[in-house]
């Protein structure tokens, strides 16, 4: 039994320039109910709230949890109110701010709206000097585009057990972002013995030296904790397009950046030399299951 | 006197300003504020970017814009004299993720919109049930995942093809997430077996049943929505697919279409700056999404509807839950139309010798969506979008109102707010 000092965490969830793609992630959270009922939902943009957008404008209200969706722009207006002044409000009130995908963690696809002036809640991009840099210590960045809906689950729970929430340098959760998108992928065994994808639409090969596969080079757990509990960008020969970094969005996102034919960025933590090597020897290697067919279906004649 | 209301919790937000004459509305006016540039972000961009870039116009129907996409760059190709042949296989699982889309909309806006703003007006005690929408929505995203890898914001419709390769595995694991759908839709939406919904021909078959969907039914006539909210009676689907038909309908005469005679003008919306432009048919207001199809695709049971109540909320309420029936029995049938042997990805030159204009045209859940790309070795000159809420919910003058601005005339306000949102807006796919 809960005492009446058990009082749930009160949470707003606000949107800046945002295409929803968050809100819409996390509906597809399992046990979706489990996880609200441990809350108190004051202002949602699509689930049931206590309070009226309106009264959220009028910065009167309190919550213990502000979550921020979408890119920061100092001159966006909600119903004629200033996201600026709503943002300050919460960020000076509340206990913990979670800046939710890639837009809100370091101005992500919509910086590019108006670049000189959006940005994240406390980055731009890779530099630290948001508005909420005096709130620095309340915030935790969840980026990504969209965010896993677990992402945001795991953060709250922690929160709502009274847990601190461990973040990292880019003030992204270090249990979330500490592994790469590669970990886990299903081409991990091409990308060994450097085996490329000949061409999209195959079960074979390796995305990354061809068709612009950014997940050795992308923090997150795309490959671990699956998407829609199904699957994932790479395990469905789509590259990873380095989604939860902040150079997100980059440019030519389907194509691999080479110098004569190296491609230009290695692995992170692996210095390019040893990278090449490694990769010079396992290519003198020919692996005749690795270079066939994956699954050899009887064909029809 | 002009009353300012806002309109939250639809996909962004929307701003209605109304002249209320009597106590009923005389005009409105509507407004969406927030402006994002995409079209302007695109410009100088490789084009296979935009097929990162465009899903993420919007969080519920980001797969229709990845389609809208795909065969706009497909089209340039074809301009260009390399057209590109797809296989059986590509297109229908294709289709398969745009139509599971679609259900998963239409899910989350009977639980989480329509159903708890129609016991509002009917002053209704009844316990809400939002989070069932969640649920089917979330099974519905998952058969997308099979083949997308997630959802929302994949980019797994490549010019030639898909980039996934499936195996009979992810064609089962899809094929009982749709089951567990129809489960779903059979047991706690509707009452009865799909198959008998779907047999449905007289609105009066729906007085046999007791479920969510029977609810909404009566709630629609207890608050008299089937004799309010009628727009032009002039529908319009454009998108080609396996479950539509593209055409223009007058009441229920069908005429042929030509996406080049969609043109866009600018908004009327004198009390606050919009950045929506009204999207027309060779100038004049067309209703489009789920009664559209409906009507086109001569439906019989949405026909019936049409014939007593014509282009009412209640129709259009209506046409949009059927929509969910007929396209969850049309999932099924795709799933079984695959062979997994077929070619995944057609190669075709590299997207920089391509300089050429291209169109693409989907249904998305709403309605029409077209992308137009113009193209110069490779590189994007020009991307104009025009969504499904620009021709539903435009803003326009009172003498040529839009079909949304239309249906709310003469009501309360109130209900005028319930019959914009019978409309399904999404704030953020216009102001794109």
């Amino acid at each position: 039994m809960h005492s009446k000092q058990d009082k749930k965490p009160s949470i707003i969830w606000f949107q800046g320039l945002t295409c929803n793609g968050n809100t819409h992630s996390f509906l597809n959270l399992e046990n979706l109910k489990n996880l609200l009922d441990k809350f108190e939902i004051l202002s949602h943009p699509s689930l049931p709230s206590t309070q009226n957008f309106n009264t959220v404008l009028s910065c009167t209200l309190e919550c213990d949890i502000f979550i921020f969706e979408g890119a920061y722009d100092p001159l966006m207006k909600r119903n004629d109110t200033l996201v600026s002044k709503i943002v300050e409000y919460y960020a000076k009130s509340t206990k913990h701010i979670i800046a939710l995908g890639s837009c809100a963690s370091f101005g992500g696809l919509f910086k590019a709206s108006a670049p000189d002036r959006n940005s994240g809640l406390l980055f731009n991009e890779q530099e630290k000097s948001g508005p909420l840099l005096k709130y620095e210590s309340k915030v935790i960045n969840i980026s990504g585009c969209p965010i896993h809906p677990e992402w945001l689950a795991y953060t709250l729970h922690m929160i709502a057990k009274g847990r601190e929430v461990e973040i990292n340098k880019l003030h992204r959760p270090i249990e979330l972002y500490s592994t790469l998108a590669h970990h886990g992928c299903t081409r991990n065994e091409y990308f060994e013995w450097k085996v490329d994808a000949d061409d999209f639409g195959e079960k074979e090969g390796c995305l990354y030296y061809k068709q612009g596969c950014r997940a050795p080079m992308t923090h997150s757990s795309c490959n671990k904790i699956l998407w829609n509990e199904v699957s994932s960008k790479t395990r469905v020969g789509t590259p990873c397009f380095g989604c939860t970094e902040p150079d997100f969005p980059r440019q030519n996102l389907f194509a691999t950046k080479t110098n004569m034919s190296i491609p230009e960025d290695v692995p992170i933590g692996i210095a390019k030399r040893s990278y090449l090597t490694m990769a010079g020897i396992a290519k003198t290697f020919h692996i005749k299951r690795l270079e066939g067919k994956l699954i050899d279906y009887k064909t029809a004649d | 006197m002009i009353t300012k209301q806002l309109i939250d919790q639809i996909e962004g937000e929307a701003s209605i300003f109304f002249d209320i004459k009597d106590n009923v509305v005389d005009f409105a006016t509507i407004a969406f504020p927030h402006f994002r540039g995409i079209e302007s972000i695109l410009k100088g961009k490789n084009a296979l970017d935009a097929l990162v870039i465009t899903p993420r116009v919007c969080g519920i129907c980001g797969h229709a814009h990845l389609m809208a996409t795909v065969r706009a760059i497909e089209d340039a190709y074809k301009n260009a004299g390399y057209p590109i042949e797809l296989s059986k296989k590509i297109t229908i699982i294709r289709e398969f993720t745009l139509v599971m889309e679609i259900i998963q909309n239409h899910f989350k806006w009977i639980y989480l919109t329509i159903i708890p703003e129609v016991a509002k007006l009917n002053n209704s005690t009844k316990v809400q049930t939002p989070l069932k929408g969640a649920y089917a929505a979330s099974i519905a995203s998952k058969a997308i995942a099979v083949f997308a890898g997630q959802w929302p914001h994949s980019s797994y419709m490549i010019p030639g093809g898909i980039t996934a390769d499936p195996t009979n595995i992810d064609l089962l694991k899809a094929e009982s997430y749709v089951d567990e759908l129809i489960s779903f839709f059979e047991k706690e939406s509707i009452g009865v077996s799909l198959d008998a919904f779907l047999s449905f021909e007289s609105c009066k078959d729906f007085n046999t049943l007791k479920s969510d969907f029977s609810y909404l039914e009566s709630s629609l006539m207890n608050i008299k929505m089937n004799e309010k909210g009628f727009a032009y009676d002039r529908f319009l689907v454009i998108g080609t697919h396996t479950f539509s038909k593209p055409s223009k309908l007058k009441q229920t005469r069908p005429f042929s279409i030509d996406a080049k005679y969609v043109t866009t003008v600018d908004t009327y919306s004198p009390d606050q700056a919009s950045y929506a432009k009204n999207a027309q048919y060779k100038n004049a207001f067309y209703e489009t999404g789920p009664l559209a199809r409906a009507m086109a695709g001569n439906l019989k049971i949405v026909k019936n509807m049409h014939r007593r109540f014509k282009d009412s909320a209640y129709t259009r309420v209506m046409a949009r839950v059927f929509e969910v029936a007929t396209l969850l029995e049309h999932a099924k049938e795709l799933l079984s139309g695959i062979d997994i042997s077929q070619k995944s990805f057609l190669k075709s030159v590299d997207i920089s010798k391509i300089t050429a204009r291209g169109v693409g045209v989907v249904e998305a859940p709403r309605g029409p969506l077209l992308h137009t790309v113009d193209i110069k070795d490779g590189l994007i000159q020009e991307y104009k979008i025009v969504t499904p809420t620009q021709f539903n919910i435009g803003s326009s003058t009172k003498t040529n109102p839009t079909p949304a601005q239309k249906a709310m005339m003469k009501t309360t306000q109130d209900e005028a707010v319930f019959i914009f949102r019978t409309f399904d807006v999404c704030s953020v796919c216009t102001t794109h």
